[in-house]
Formats: structure tokens, C-alpha cells, sequence
């Protein structure tokens, strides 16, 4: 009985903790989502009406959703097939090969920093580096910031570019897989390529998976870069949900509709989580898996 | 044992709260204004007897900081609080403390019209710094350069587009300037402000702002500024910190008159920035200068000691050590003695003053601190740059802003 208390009291600190800055603000978001409250005044209760007018009348919330989905929609693979790949060529030895793993691994530690996202603003700026480059190589400059569509690509980039994370977590599943196999396939004839894919993608699914749980979240979370960046724009093409919530609750006091952009911005991901185990269940293969 | 290890820990901590700083103020600004005012607390600080914390930074972000402070009520025992925000934190008059009824303060030194503008459902919310206003700044060496005189209406300004040599333009319009030189236009066309104060609505019809959209256009398409799409390839760099700015190739912009500073300081050598006159049109009603208490200083209803706050108000804007140390640093201040002082003792930048001169000689209808509600100024933004992409027309543009604004401005109703 003495012993249950002193494991509660060691676990204490991680339960206050979860109560008091997580499950408490998560619970009154929820609250506060059906109300008006506006941080000057004390809240009212108006049912579902800011969930009524962010699906019937908000065009800014559609046009930000959209945007979200397509940024997390390119992000996510383009961040997870780079860091396989620059994963797959740190995991061959090679002179100064520790030296290699350091420096792609920087900018995970970097890139979501304020300082970096003020450096890509210089770096695609119009007489920034990325143009002066395009004029060299005898290309025009491009308006990286002041078109839409390019909007978008330069904050798709800065978050391609932090894929130091899932690049050590893809490096450490490719250094445990069994070498023997490799060389058994080669006996068999197969080529490197063949091998990739029929023995090295299946054995890494579960870390795979992982890491598009993972980026997927942190890309529907997204708010620095296009923050500092673009400010959400031009025309709301880089205007993300949590810099439309950031927006609603700070800059325009309407905390309650802020919550139910909150809320709804946690059950897409939620839902689309759910859907990601689901699909799991056909591609992804766990030791003593016997498909 | 145990009652003497608790006495001395209860005994540390009193004396560390004793030694703690026991006021707290908060403000925005560039670094001048950050040396100045870290000054001025010390001196009167010293004069009272308080530690005052300083708690600064830039204007970005003050108002989401400010806003979380006063939501959770623990924001700074003064708090620099920008005149538009009056209405969102105080809209009853109750969100900071009455300074009427601190008797530290001498209200004499501001006129009843300063204090009413300051106040709130009729209680004093905050004591105006300074009042400012909209200037034109020009570099005349740019001018100078192009053969050309610098402009004194719309007219001249336009025929400069294009001709300033080297892809210059000879003026600067976004975001916020943008939207002021919109407003600007349609002032002195009609005479109004946006906001009728009688009717609480948008005084002005579709198509007078309809016209005000067109006329931005206009500064575009003759070359006067640069469209939004080539301004937003820059990556949304201050106009203060851009090259084109430092060395002349933008040359000129519709600023506030205390900012003359900040646009002169980061300039090449031998370049000259001079305010003028307000630019009008040959059919202008007004002059319609955007002139406004530019900030005030409100206490915390929710401070332990609103009297030493007070004190210290004073001292910063009524009292030598204050007014000396603080200078121009938040433009020509409101208060008459400090007026005077810094007149008497030469400690105004002669520039400050003609730009201050300008602002507060020019005619202009009396501006709501609606214009800068986040919702409108944020509608307003939103619609002028989907008008600037070619997105929607004129009179929709305006139909739209006019909409959202009288929806805000209901819910004051």
C-alpha cells in the first residue's frame, strides 16, 4: 500500500502537469468553442453557432483548410521520401560519413527557429539568393512570395527542409535490419534496386509509419514558418489553420470561435490518424508478422 | 529544528520579495524610445523611492501580449496602451483604473478635449503621450536628383511615377500606409471620416470608397508605388529597413510624424528626408489629416498600488527627471509642461517638430479609433489586396469593407 503511494507520488509531477497545461485547457477549448467569449468578458453559452458559421458563411476557414490539407499533403511525403533517401545514402560507409549525419541533422535543430524562417524570407526574397542563382544558371527570377502558388512551394520547402528527425529515425531502423538478407538476395541476382524495395521498405514499415503519424501532426501544427515568412499570404495562400486560430484569438479576441477552428483542426487530425492505423493493418509489417 | 529552518526560509523569502521590483511597465517601440524610457524609470524611480520593471518590445505582438495579460489580469502596473485599443479593453470604462481618481497625477497639464479622447464611457482610461498624425516624408535628394520638385498635390505626385530614373518610385504604399492613403483619398474627397459617430455606421457610400480603390490603382498603374504582388516579392521587409529606401530608390512615404527617426536614421549618407505638406486633390474638401492621441498611459485596475503607478505617470510625463530623460521618444508629448520644457531646452529633433507642425496645422474631420479595430483594419487589408491581385473589382471591394466594418461596429451598438 506504502509503495502504491510513493509510485503515485513520483508520477505526480507528470499528472499535474498533463492536468494543469494539457486535459484542463484541452477540456475548456472544448467549452469555450460554444461560446462568444472574448477574453475581456465572461463567456456565453451560444450552442453550436461558431460551428454553424465556420461551415456555412466563413469563407477565410475554407479557404485555410484547403490550404492546410494541401501543405500537410505535400510536406509529408516529399519530407518523408527525402529523409529515407538521404537516410539510405548516410546508412553506406563512407570517409567522414559521422561528419555527413551531423550536418543534415542541423537543420531539424534549426528550421523551426525565428531566425531561420527571417533567412528563407532573405534567401527567396526577389534579390535574394534563390533568384540571383536562377539569374546565373540564365533563368528568370522568380516572385517566390508575391505569387500564390509560389507562396505555398517556398514554406513547403523550409519545412522539407527540417527532415534531420525523421531522417535519424529512418537511419537507426535501416542500420537494424539484418544484413544477411541483403546478401541473400544478392546471391539470388537481385539488384540494389530490387532489394529497396522488396527488403528494405518492408522492414522499415513500422518506422514509416511512425514518422507519417508524426510529420503529418506536426505539419497540420504548422504556424512559424508561414508566421514569419509570408504572414499567411499573398491572397490567404499560405494562411494555415493555426495561424487563422492564432488570429482569431489574438489579434481579433474571439477566443470562442478560435476554440471550434482549434476543435475542428484536432478532429481532422484525429480522424485522419484513425484512417492512417487502419490502412496500417495492409501495409505495415511488425516482427513475427506472419502475412 | 524544523520551526527554525521554516521561520528562516519564510524570513529569505520576504527578503527577496522586499528586494523585488515593486512596479511594472510595459510599452512598444524602437530602441530609442527602449534607452529613453528605461532611463526615465530609472530617474523617477529614484525620485520615489520604487524599482520599476521594464517589460518592452517591438510594436508586433504587444497587443496579443497585452491582450493575454489583461485576460488573465496580469498585466503591467502601467501600460503603454495604443489609443484605437481603448475601446477593446475598456469599452465601459472599466478595464483600467479611473486615473481621476489618483491624486499623483496633474491633469491640468492636458486640455478636457485630450482627457475625453482618453476616456471612456466618461472615466479617464489614460493619459495621452502625444498626439500625432500622418505626414508625408519625401527624400529630397531623390527629387533633387531626378530634376524633379517635390510634390505638393496628387497630381504631381503621379506625374513623378516613372520618372524618377533607375526603376524608383517616388512614393511607398503598403499594407497599413496603403490602406491609410485609401482613406486619405476618400477624406478629402468627401469630407468624412469613415465612422459616423452619430449613427455608429460607415459614413462613407460605396461609391466614395469605390473611388478611393480606383484611385490606388492609379498610384499603381502610373507608376507611383509599386503593385502589391512586385511590394510582397520583397518578403514583407519594413520600408525603413529596405535598401531601395536607405539609398533613395523609393522615395517617399505617408508615415506618423514621430517616426521621422526611424525612416531618416537607416538612410545613406547625403540622402534628405523632409516632411511636407499634405498632398490634396484639386477638389479636396479637407486637408483630412489622420491625427489621433497617438498612445496613452493607463494603470492597471488590477495594480497592488495604483497610487506609486501614478506617481510615476506623472513623473514620466509632467516632472524634469521624466520629461528629460523621455525626449521626444514617443513624438511631441501631449502634456503642456513637458511641451514646454523640451521646447525651452532645444531637446526636439527641429525635423519631429515641422512633421508634428504639419500634422497638427492640417483641417481634417475628428478620426474614430475604429478605423484601427483589428476586424475593420484586418477586412480592409484583406479586401484591398484581393483588389490589388485583380481578384475583385472596385465597388464589390467596397461593398464588402463597408459590410464587415457596420457588422463590427454593430456589436458596439
Amino acid at each position: 500500500m506504502k509503495q502504491r503511494h510513493i509510485g503515485l507520488a513520483y508520477l505526480s509531477p507528470y499528472i499535474l502537469g498533463l492536468l494543469v497545461f494539457t486535459m484542463i485547457p484541452f477540456g475548456a477549448s472544448l467549452y469555450l468553442s460554444f461560446t462568444d467569449y472574448n477574453l475581456m468578458q465572461s463567456p456565453n453559452w451560444t450552442g453550436l453557432a461558431n460551428y454553424w458559421e465556420l461551415f456555412t458563411t466563413d469563407r477565410t476557414f475554407r479557404r485555410s483548410l484547403l490550404v492546410t490539407l494541401t501543405y500537410v499533403f505535400l510536406t509529408v511525403p516529399l519530407k518523408l521520401a527525402f529523409a529515407l533517401f538521404i537516410a539510405y545514402i548516410l546508412n553506406h560507409k563512407l570517409r567522414g560519413i559521422n561528419l555527413f549525419r551531423t550536418a543534415f541533422y542541423v537543420p531539424s535543430i534549426l528550421g523551426g527557429s525565428i531566425a531561420i524562417a527571417v533567412l528563407w524570407r532573405y534567401i527567396f526574397a526577389e534579390q535574394g539568393i534563390v533568384n540571383m542563382a536562377l539569374l546565373g544558371l540564365g533563368l528568370e527570377p522568380v516572385n517566390w512570395f508575391g505569387d500564390p502558388t509560389n507562396a505555398l512551394i517556398t514554406i513547403t520547402l523550409l519545412r522539407c527542409w527540417q527532415f534531420g528527425s525523421a531522417m535519424v529515425i529512418f537511419l537507426a531502423a535501416l542500420q537494424s535490419i539484418d544484413k544477411s538478407l541483403y546478401e541473400a538476395a544478392a546471391c539470388d541476382g537481385a539488384k540494389p534496386w530490387h532489394s529497396f524495395v522488396f527488403i528494405t521498405i518492408p522492414l522499415i514499415t513500422p518506422v514509416i509509419f511512425f514518422n507519417l503519424i508524426m510529420q503529418m501532426v506536426q505539419g497540420f501544427q504548422e504556424f512559424n514558418g508561414p508566421y514569419i515568412i509570408t504572414q499567411g499570404g499573398p491572397l490567404k495562400s499560405t494562411y494555415l489553420l493555426p495561424l487563422y486560430i492564432y488570429d482569431e484569438a489574438f489579434k481579433k479576441f474571439n477566443m470562442g470561435y478560435a476554440s471550434a477552428i482549434a476543435w475542428v483542426l484536432f478532429l481532422i487530425i484525429m480522424v485522419l490518424t484513425l484512417v492512417a492505423f487502419w490502412s496500417s493493418k495492409k501495409w505495415v509489417y511488425y516482427a513475427g508478422d506472419k502475412r | 529544528m524544523k520551526h527554525l529552518m521554516l521561520t528562516t526560509a519564510t524570513l529569505m523569502a520576504l527578503t527577496t520579495m522586499a528586494r523585488a521590483d515593486d512596479l511594472r511597465m510595459s510599452w512598444w517601440g524602437g530602441d530609442a524610445r527602449h534607452v529613453a524610457t528605461q532611463e526615465a524609470l530609472k530617474q523617477c524611480g529614484t525620485k520615489y523611492g520604487h524599482t520599476i520593471a521594464a517589460e518592452f518590445t517591438g510594436f508586433d505582438g504587444y497587443l496579443e501580449k497585452l491582450t493575454t495579460q489583461m485576460a488573465g489580469g496580469t498585466e503591467a502596473d502601467i501600460i503603454q496602451v495604443n489609443w484605437p485599443w481603448l475601446p477593446l479593453f475598456s469599452k465601459d470604462g472599466t478595464g483600467f483604473a479611473d486615473l481621476r481618481s489618483l491624486t499623483a497625477i496633474d491633469l491640468s497639464q492636458w486640455t478636457e478635449e485630450q482627457l475625453t479622447a482618453a476616456s471612456m464611457n466618461g472615466v479617464l482610461q489614460g493619459l495621452p503621450v502625444s498626439t500625432t498624425g500622418r505626414v508625408f516624408f519625401f527624400n529630397k535628394t531623390a527629387f533633387e536628383k531626378a530634376g524633379l520638385a517635390i510634390p505638393t498635390t496628387w497630381d504631381e505626385l503621379m506625374a513623378a511615377g516613372g520618372k524618377m530614373g533607375d526603376g524608383a518610385q517616388p512614393f511607398n504604399a503598403v499594407k497599413e500606409t496603403a490602406q491609410l492613403i485609401i482613406t486619405l483619398s476618400v477624406v478629402q474627397k468627401t469630407g468624412k471620416d469613415l465612422v459616423d459617430p452619430a449613427t455608429n455606421r460607415v459614413a462613407w457610400t460605396a461609391e466614395e470608397l469605390a473611388a478611393g480603390f480606383e484611385f490606388y490603382n492609379q498610384l499603381v498603374e502610373t507608376g507611383t508605388i509599386l503593385s502589391a504582388k512586385d511590394e510582397a516579392a520583397a518578403g514583407g521587409v519594413n520600408l525603413f529597413e529596405k535598401p531601395e529606401w536607405a539609398d533613395g530608390r523609393i522615395a517617399g512615404s505617408y508615415e506618423w510624424d514621430s517616426t521621422y527617426a526611424k525612416y531618416a536614421d537607416p538612410m545613406a549618407e547625403g540622402q534628405e528626408l523632409v516632411p511636407v505638406e499634405m498632398l490634396t486633390f484639386a477638389d479636396a474638401k479637407t486637408k483630412g489629416v489622420y491625427r489621433k492621441p497617438s498612445m496613452v498611459f493607463s494603470v492597471s485596475k488590477n495594480s497592488k498600488n495604483p497610487e506609486a503607478a501614478a506617481q510615476i505617470v506623472n513623473c514620466l510625463l509632467n516632472e524634469e527627471e521624466g520629461i528629460a530623460a523621455l525626449g521626444d521618444s514617443r513624438g511631441l508629448p501631449a502634456s503642456k509642461v513637458a511641451a514646454e520644457w523640451l521646447a525651452t531646452n532645444g531637446k526636439v529633433d527641429p525635423m519631429v517638430k515641422a512633421a508634428n507642425d504639419i500634422a497638427m496645422a492640417a483641417d481634417g474631420p475628428v478620426i474614430s479609433p475604429f478605423n484601427e479595430h483589428p476586424e475593420i483594419r484586418g477586412l480592409f487589408l484583406d479586401t484591398l489586396e484581393e483588389y490589388a491581385y485583380g481578384m475583385i473589382d472596385a465597388p464589390t471591394a467596397a461593398q464588402v469593407v463597408i459590410d464587415g466594418a457596420n457588422a463590427t461596429l454593430a456589436k458596439f451598438d
